[in-house]
């Protein structure tokens, strides 16, 4: 795969990213409800003690985390790479924290908040660690 | 978007990666620590005593709430456990009430949607019950102001008696009489495969149907929402 069609598939998974990370926004500040569906679930999780850190809802800070992370994407400098690759790293860590309280904590599995932890934050991680690994194999072959 | 082309001299070097990755763990692990200790104990649902909505007055006959002569239905598929159900009741349905179904505009019809577990079959019997005594919308409207979590067992008898016998005009022994009845409980157990069956992807789903015509679904987000399709509804 090249780098070229790495980093647009980067930018499309970020992308992603910021579209439910926006939708879980939105939702909680339109003090709306996430329609529950297959399983329930996304209500309790959103309404659940662990919704926020410090006051700010989980969403926001996914949503900013991914919209830094596709300004990286865009700006494609080596250290903006490095930095997208170690937020995603961030990300992936905190994501796998969220999926045990869904199951074993809050014992309600939201389908929204799971897309994320399950495929976008690892997909994202794989991506742009390995663009950082191409980094250093290109240079290998300068 | 031009890929940059990274040179030795502007990569990063082998350190600097070592360092921002340890760094992630160690922001990760921060994360959950701030997250886990500064969680908010007390974020608890408080639970109303009053009803949110006041149906007295509006014509109710087993599963339809308002005017027979209504030729808009408002169909409310639900799941006494959805907290997403919860929110359109206390938030949206008052609206709906006053506005549509109180004036004789429009009549709602409750249909059952079981799927998250278990509890959600069983308080769906009683609600069925109710509708036998013409108050299976006050007994909703009572159970989702004593929503507890999903499958948290909150579904208890002692919690739908205590709330049935708020409920003016309920005879609460009659309500788990009829609860418990073969044909309440072989509908509430065909409940969530009929939703299915007519494509109803969660709960709360809002059809609006017009006369005889094919239901359709419209968006239950806001109050607002469900009074501008309503208004399209009844201009035909």
């Amino acid at each position: 795969m090249s780098d070229r069609a790495l980093r647009r598939a980067a930018a499309i998974v970020a992308l992603a990213g910021t579209a439910v990370a926006g939708y879980l926004t939105w939702a909680h500040y339109a003090d709306t409800a996430v329609v529950c569906v297959a399983g329930g679930g996304c209500e309790t999780v959103q309404e659940s003690e662990y919704a926020e850190i410090a006051g700010i809802p989980v969403a926001v800070l996914g949503l900013v985390a991914y919209t830094v992370i596709l300004a990286l994407i865009a700006w494609d400098t080596p250290m903006a790479r490095l930095s997208a690759a170690t937020i995603a790293l961030v990300g992936l860590l905190f994501s796998a924290y969220l999926v045990v309280l869904q199951l074993f904590v809050i014992d309600a599995v939201c389908v929204w908040c799971l897309a994320n932890d399950l495929l976008i934050a690892p997909a994202l991680a794989v991506l742009t660690g390995v663009r950082l690994r191409g980094d250093w194999g290109q240079i290998r072959g300068v | 978007m031009a890929a940059m082309k990274p040179t030795a001299s502007d990569r990063p070097s082998r350190r600097t990666v070592i360092v921002a990755f340890a760094g992630a763990v160690l922001a990760a692990v921060a994360l959950v620590a701030v997250a886990w200790f500064g969680r908010n104990d007390g974020n608890t649902q408080a639970t109303n005593p009053t009803p949110v909505v006041d149906l007295t007055g509006i014509p109710q006959e087993g599963r339809l709430l308002g005017s027979p002569e209504a030729d808009v239905t408002l169909i409310e598929y639900a799941d006494a456990q959805c907290p997403g159900c919860r929110f359109y009741t206390e938030e949206i349905f008052p609206t709906v009430a006053d506005e549509y179904v109180r004036p004789g505009k429009v009549k709602t019809e409750f249909r059952g949607f079981p799927f998250i577990g278990p509890d959600s079959v069983k308080a769906l019997r009683f609600i069925y019950a109710a509708g036998l005594q013409d108050k299976l919308w006050q007994l909703q409207e009572a159970l989702y102001r004593n929503q507890g979590g999903e499958n948290d067992g909150w579904v208890t008898e002692d919690l739908l008696r205590r709330v049935a016998s708020e409920i003016p005009g309920l005879d609460v022994d009659k309500l788990v009489s009829d609860a418990g009845s073969a044909a309440i409980t072989e509908e509430a157990d065909a409940a969530k495969g009929e939703a299915e069956a007519a494509g109803v992807p969660g709960t709360p789903s809002l059809l609006i149907k017009i006369g005889d015509a094919e239901p359709y679904f419209i968006q239950v987000a806001t109050a607002a929402q469900v009074g501008a399709a309503l208004d399209d509804a009844l201009q035909g």
